[in-house]
């Protein structure tokens, strides 16, 4: 009996711990995606569908700045030309052929497979706050995990709710549960890292859409590199600036 | 194969720098059906060959798009077969400028497309492209020349334009030399435009706009513009009288505005919903429209009597030279928009009514985009009540079909 609720007492302390590290077990997960507050980004999404056949692929470089201020540019043929520049909870898409930034709301940014807050938002830290729920096994293979709920600190996130795993030992980060306003589950993400055993960075997330078609999205991140963009790259009228950003 | 030259000539400028190179080809029929009401349909009827009515058409146009080392490149050849036509080439630049840095302003100079104002269906304050709204296909337009200096900082935007500099003083609408200015100011979840343009012979109009995110679904938007003058057609002949000439001239209009007001609802399934209305005052008035009634009916009424045919059907087919008038029809406008983007596959269905005579336009469109292609359908319809000038215009239907090779 003593022994029981000596084992509870240290796993509530453990918790209890585990809580008053949320914002840092975070900044830690965080540094595997964004190892800088500026960075530069090349992702490519590839989409499968539900029987592993290819379905699209497309490519983007992310402008990834502090103060939740992001820049993506459509890379892929299909998409050329199109930029989407976020700057906390606001937003605007420029198409190629009009020239003119377009203001959209949160949910006209939820596009397609991999949204563009999949792409451009690679930090929790600064848009969630969470508890932990415990320790858990999770992962393949499996090992030992912390599992926190992150509920959305500002409304312009993507996702209202994240259930995060990160692993007890690093805190990298091993997979997600990604809702939306609704409170509905859209997405499970599953991070690949470098190397399993002494993980240093992320280099693919898998996303299996849960809402409406079941297909997988695979993130990758083909380049990344320390990079401040200048203050008027972000301001919305220069996304019709051309020469296209370099 | 001017366009294919001029590319080599910006590809070798820009040669030293790795330019951006990339590009589309896009077959397309269109299939349009000729409105069998109306005053130029009954012209023609009364005298085939008088005037050319509507017809379908397969073309197929090549964009190229080149950029790097201060210039920007944008051409676009096109093959063209009208029915019963030849086969036709021809180009045009849609783009081709240079842009340099100096002192904290973005200096550009060249043909360019600067596109403004907030608008969908339409924008009155697009002061320097003046771009067609509601294409059927996405195109891109062919831009102005123009000088242009530019100011960014965090929230802020200044833009000074001197369009057309070299174009004569009496070129009518988005061909009139101006001076055009824009302000920007982003205020949170808002943002603010202030425009001022002066043509060379319209004078000065001032605008303002604004663009409101209310809710993560909901986006609201506004435009306002007041006009000293504005170029329009007019006709001073309202009877039956046959003329030797085209009543329908060149004409400028008196102080007037334009309205706009617009929301867009989204939800998570991107199920989207647009609604627009706007007054256009240079468009023309309803007692222009009447007018213009009374003289079809007063020139048809003339059929069977001792007037010489060739001189009815003439007179006929100027008026629809009305339709020109103005980029709107008619003053009052209201238009809805409902699309879908699921998975690859875009249907959209969209509906522009005019309340003063309950004339509409309704396009069903349905797109599917992959990696490399698109394919685009659709079809639009003019229709309304007899009286109605959208049932009047030389098209009735267009059905079109397009296929997109992105590179």
């Amino acid at each position: 009996m003593k022994k029981s609720i000596l084992c509870a007492v240290l796993a509530l302390a453990a918790v209890g711990a585990f809580a008053q590290d949320v914002p840092a077990l975070l900044k830690a997960a965080d540094k595997y995606r964004m190892s800088s507050d500026n960075m530069q980004v090349d992702t490519q999404i590839s989409v499968f569908n539900t029987d592993g056949s290819p379905d699209k692929e497309r490519r983007y470089t992310v402008f990834a700045q502090a103060r939740h201020q992001s820049l993506v540019l459509m890379q892929s043929p299909a998409e050329k030309g199109q930029k989407v520049l976020m700057l906390g909870d606001d937003f605007w898409l420029l198409m190629p052929g009009s020239q003119r930034p377009l203001r959209i709301t949160p949910m006209q940014k939820l596009l397609g497979d991999a949204s563009t807050g999949d792409i451009a938002t690679m930090s929790w830290a600064d848009d969630y706050t969470g508890t932990v729920i415990g320790e858990e096994r999770c992962g393949e293979p499996e090992q030992a995990c912390v599992h926190l709920s992150l509920a959305a600190a500002r409304k312009g996130v993507t996702y209202q709710r994240i259930e995060l795993w990160l692993g007890k030992a690093k805190h990298e980060p091993v997979r997600a549960d990604l809702y939306v306003q609704s409170d509905k589950l859209a997405k499970q993400a599953r991070f690949v890292m470098d190397k399993p055993a002494a993980p240093t960075t992320v280099t693919a997330m898998l996303l299996r859409d849960q809402l409406t078609n079941k297909k997988e999205t695979q993130v990758r991140y083909l380049a990344r590199k320390e990079r401040t963009v200048p203050e008027a790259w972000l301001n919305p009228m220069f996304l019709a600036r051309n020469p296209a950003l370099e | 194969m001017k366009i294919i030259a001029l590319s080599l000539a910006v590809l070798a400028a820009a040669a030293q720098a790795a330019p951006e190179f990339s590009g589309q080809v896009r077959p397309q029929w269109l299939a349009q059906q000729a409105n069998d009401a109306g005053p130029l349909a009954r012209a023609v009827a009364l005298q085939p060959g008088i005037a050319t009515l509507p017809r379908s058409y397969g073309a197929v146009e090549t964009e190229l798009r080149l950029s790097g080392h201060g210039l920007s490149f944008v051409g676009t050849e096109q093959q063209q077969r009208i029915e019963g036509d030849r086969l036709r080439s021809h180009g045009w630049v849609n783009e081709w400028y240079g842009a340099t840095d100096a002192a904290g302003w973005q200096l550009s100079a060249g043909k360019r497309i600067v596109a403004w104002d907030v608008g969908y269906g339409f924008r009155p304050n697009d002061v320097v492209e003046q771009e067609t709204r509601r294409t059927l296909l996405s195109v891109t337009p062919e831009g102005r020349p123009l000088l242009m200096a530019e100011h960014f900082d965090a929230s802020t935007a200044w833009s000074f334009v001197l369009v057309n500099p070299t174009k004569p003083r009496d070129e009518t609408g988005a061909n009139e030399p101006a001076l055009a200015a824009r302000v920007y100011q982003r205020d949170g979840s808002i943002d603010w435009h202030g425009f001022a343009r002066y043509g060379a012979h319209t004078g000065a109009s001032i605008g303002a706009a604004m663009a409101w995110v209310a809710s993560d679904a909901v986006e609201l938007h506004g435009s306002l513009r007041l006009l000293a003058r504005a170029d329009t057609l007019a006709s001073d002949t309202t009877g039956a009288a046959l003329l030797r000439s085209n009543p329908w001239q060149a004409a400028r209009t008196g102080g007037t505005g334009q309205a706009l007001v617009g929301g867009t609802w989204t939800n998570e399934a991107q199920l989207s919903l647009l609604a627009e209305a706007w007054w256009d005052g240079t468009a023309l008035s309803d007692a222009q429209w009447d007018d213009w009634a009374t003289r079809n009916r007063g020139l048809a009424a003339l059929v069977g009597t001792p007037a010489p045919t060739g001189a009815v059907a003439g007179n006929l087919a100027w008026q629809a030279s009305a339709f020109n008038a103005s980029t709107s029809l008619r003053r009052a406008n209201l238009f809805a928009r409902l699309s879908w983007q699921h998975d690859k596959w875009q249907p959209a269905l969209d509906v522009l009514f005019t309340p003063a005579d309950r004339g509409r336009v309704v396009t069903g469109s349905l797109g599917w985009q992959g990696d490399r292609v698109r394919l685009d359908a659709g079809l639009r319809l003019y229709g309304g009540p007899a009286d109605a000038v959208l049932s009047q215009v030389p098209t009735r239907r267009i059905g079109y079909l397009a296929a997109t090779w992105s590179f």
